[in-house]
């Protein structure tokens, strides 16, 4: 069998000539018209709306939940040297280990030569989409080190050599029968009837064996304690618990915007990070892991190293303005109720974090090339609606548009089309001239059986679609006759 | 030996430097009630919350009704070793539980791959959430997640009403200063990542009993 998770993710895509842009729009068209996905993802998000819904409901005052979850993490930015120093501080005097990396390229290095030099030839890893950001399983594997995903999901993505779909459930994109396929061809082994239970416990058979022989763990995690030292990491598979609990090295790799000041703060946090991202009311294991194994304690890792990821997150904190972006607690809130995400899928985005943060964040973390991820929206706010922790996503994916803009990011064609539609609103003679001509045009286009064709401008549209019903008048002219009158306003 | 950190300073540098504009005020809003029900009757809610977690929680009288307990869980199980945190209240609960089953103590180290069961104490059960809060002190990290099923031998004096409390107390007592690992479980092992159905014991176990026990 193979666990070889050389797979393709957003920087290892497969060469090609296509900017990531022209990629994005490719992909995009191309997973909108897949039936057979759009069933999948819509039977999934379906199944997550409810539980959601449900979730929500258990809590007596969600806006207020959001609220203090919001405070929780803007005191953690806002103070943010304080509080990462704390936690070093804790970590410290238990005998931990912290690594400071300011890229991904330096973090992987410092687990490299850690692996290399304790003699590790397999590697458990628990889900952790900071590791999926600095690419590490395959520069481990390069090492010879045998590295096994340990999520389900995850460990079902690296049978695929694909990169995970969505930030909480890697796999959502396939359906029983894909999987029972899949495990058949990797695993050797056949669940005819692909019964989900079955499927779960052929996994959990062939990753316990890793679990006992692994020598080295790696999680990541969803807070940093800093009152405590500790690492939470929440999972419901019980991967994550083992992982930091049998072999004899713990890392816990992580970005440097997950700290929380005080332990507390999970009795808000982890409820609300629950109901988000699956619609329970708390996740199955809350582990706290803070240090090697103590004496007398009965087993746990003699080694434990966590490594703090900046690779642009300082830079990102830099800028007041979408600060809050490094509140996300990585729900993946965003992605389920976000129209753009369920037509397209995860993949397409080509990103470590896809959907509405993944576009917002893209940017910062990867530059100018990602920058039509904030085009990437309807902006109908509607991930700032279930955001737990109130973050402004749909304005920042705007501050992103402007900021590009500005700095001559847009094409000088739309930069043209704009200075005509501002000129065009600035004198209503001309944008009434403007009306007349395009529906006229477009009536004698249509007419001829030209509608979709390279001569229509609304091809981007109509050339897959029935085209636009044209007006027989002008908004201005129905507002003058009727509509002005009857809502009692004047022209 | 410490670790080499050669960009240490450098990220800090750039953190400080950053957090020199201030962010922007949060819009006012007060929210005057609290976040979460209030927990009126810890045990009931406790047993309520179990059941939705699908944990098997059952209430006994005194510690002769506990070792019964035990007794009938453990018949329940395939032969096989298990697996008990080594605390003389365990050592008093197996012998009166008449279990002819072979035992390996925390003591002598953490559980084996095959242990058909662990026995463990807990740190505090959460009524709000159903939850046991468990730390290393409870026989070791692996106590709680290595075997099919884990049995905890709890009294109701434990329960506290919510998880702020439990975390609080954890904190003011330093559980976690004396321990390096601590877990908050709440339910068996679990997983939806197969179009979202649910299938238990994922990993860890496929049952988690709590005994809770009236009077000690």
């Amino acid at each position: 069998m193979s666990a070889s998770s050389t797979r393709p993710t957003a920087a290892g895509e497969s060469p090609s000539t296509l900017t990531p842009a022209q990629k994005f729009l490719r992909d995009a068209a191309t997973k909108s018209a897949d039936l057979v996905h759009r069933e999948i993802i819509r039977k999934n998000m379906d199944s997550y709306d409810a539980a959601h819904m449900r979730g929500r409901a258990r809590i007596k005052d969600w806006e207020a939940a959001r609220r203090r979850c919001q405070e929780i993490k803007r005191e953690a930015i806002n103070h943010l040297d304080k509080y990462l120093l704390q936690f070093e501080q804790k970590v410290l005097e238990r005998g931990g280990h912290v690594f400071w990396a300011a890229t991904g390229d330096e973090a992987c290095a410092y687990i490299k030569d850690l692996a290399v030099s304790r003699g590790v030839k397999t590697v458990v890893k628990s889900k952790s989409m900071v590791t999926e950001e600095m690419h590490l399983a395959p520069v481990l594997e390069e090492q010879g080190i045998r590295v096994w995903e340990t999520d389900l999901g995850e460990f079902i993505v690296q049978l695929r050599n694909e990169a995970p779909y969505h930030i909480v459930t890697p796999a959502m994109h396939l359906n029983r029968q894909q999987i029972r396929d899949l495990f058949r061809e990797k695993l050797g082994e056949d669940i005819a009837d692909a019964d989900p239970q079955k499927l779960v416990a052929l996994a959990r058979r062939k990753l316990r064996e890793a679990f006992f022989a692994a020598e080295m763990g790696i999680s990541g995690a969803n807070f940093l304690v800093a009152d405590s030292g500790a690492v939470a990491i929440s999972t419901n598979e019980g991967n994550g618990r083992l992982s930091t609990s049998l072999p004899r090295i713990h890392v816990a790799v992580t970005g440097i915007e997950k700290v929380i000041p005080r332990l507390e703060d999970l009795g808000t946090l982890w409820p609300v990070l629950a109901t988000s991202g699956t619609g329970q009311p708390i996740t199955t294991y809350g582990t706290l892991a803070g240090g090697p194994r103590r004496l007398g304690e009965a087993d746990g890792p003699e080694e434990f190293h966590v490594v703090l990821l900046d690779n642009g997150r300082s830079s990102l904190l830099a800028n007041a303005e979408e600060r809050e972006v490094l509140h996300c607690i990585r729900c993946g809130a965003c992605l389920n109720i976000c129209p753009v995400y369920r037509n397209i899928g995860g993949h397409t985005y080509n990103t470590t974090y896809p959907g509405p943060i993944g576009s917002v964040l893209t940017p910062h973390l990867r530059g100018r090339e990602f920058q039509h991820l904030s085009y990437a929206s309807s902006l109908c706010g509607a991930c700032t609606s279930v955001c737990p922790v109130n973050i402004n996503l749909h304005h920042h994916l705007l501050h992103n548009r402007r900021d590009f803009t500005s700095a001559g990011g847009a094409k000088s064609g739309e930069r043209t089309q704009f200075k005509l539609w501002r000129m065009a609103m600035l004198h209503p003679r001309l944008f009434a001239l403007g009306g007349w001509m395009m529906r006229r045009s477009l009536r004698l286009l249509y007419g001829m059986g030209l509608a979709g064709t390279a001569l229509d401008p609304l091809r981007a549209w109509s050339r897959k679609r029935t085209p636009v019903p044209l007006p027989s008048q002008s908004f201005r002219s129905r507002w003058k006759k009727d509509l002005g009158r009857n809502s009692g306003g004047n022209e | 030996m410490a670790t080499s950190n050669p960009s240490r300073e450098a990220i800090l540098a750039r953190i400080r430097d950053g957090l020199r504009t201030p962010s922007p005020p949060l819009p006012a809003q007060t929210f005057s009630g609290p976040i979460f029900d209030s927990v009126v009757n810890l045990l009931e809610r406790f047993q309520q919350e179990c059941k939705a977690n699908l944990m098997e929680c059952l209430l006994t009288a005194d510690s002769a009704g506990s070792a019964q307990a035990l007794a009938q869980v453990l018949q329940s199980l395939p032969e096989g070793e298990v697996f008990v945190q080594d605390d003389p209240a365990l050592r008093r609960l197996m012998s009166a539980s008449g279990s002819a089953r072979q035992v390996r103590w925390s003591s002598q180290g953490g559980p084996a791959e095959k242990s058909q069961a662990t026995v463990t104490l807990a740190d505090a059960l959460v009524a709000q959430t159903g939850s046991v809060f468990v730390s290393a002190s409870c026989g070791g990290r692996g106590a709680s997640v290595v075997a099919p099923c884990h049995i905890v031998y709890a009294t109701a004096k434990q329960l506290v009403p919510d998880l702020v409390t439990a975390l609080r107390n954890a904190t003011a007592d330093g559980r976690l200063d004396r321990n390096s690992y601590a877990c908050v479980i709440s339910g068996s092992s679990r997983t939806a990542d197969i179009e979202k159905i649910l299938v238990q014991g994922a990993h860890g176990p496929m049952r988690l009993v709590v005994i809770v026990e009236a009077s000690v």
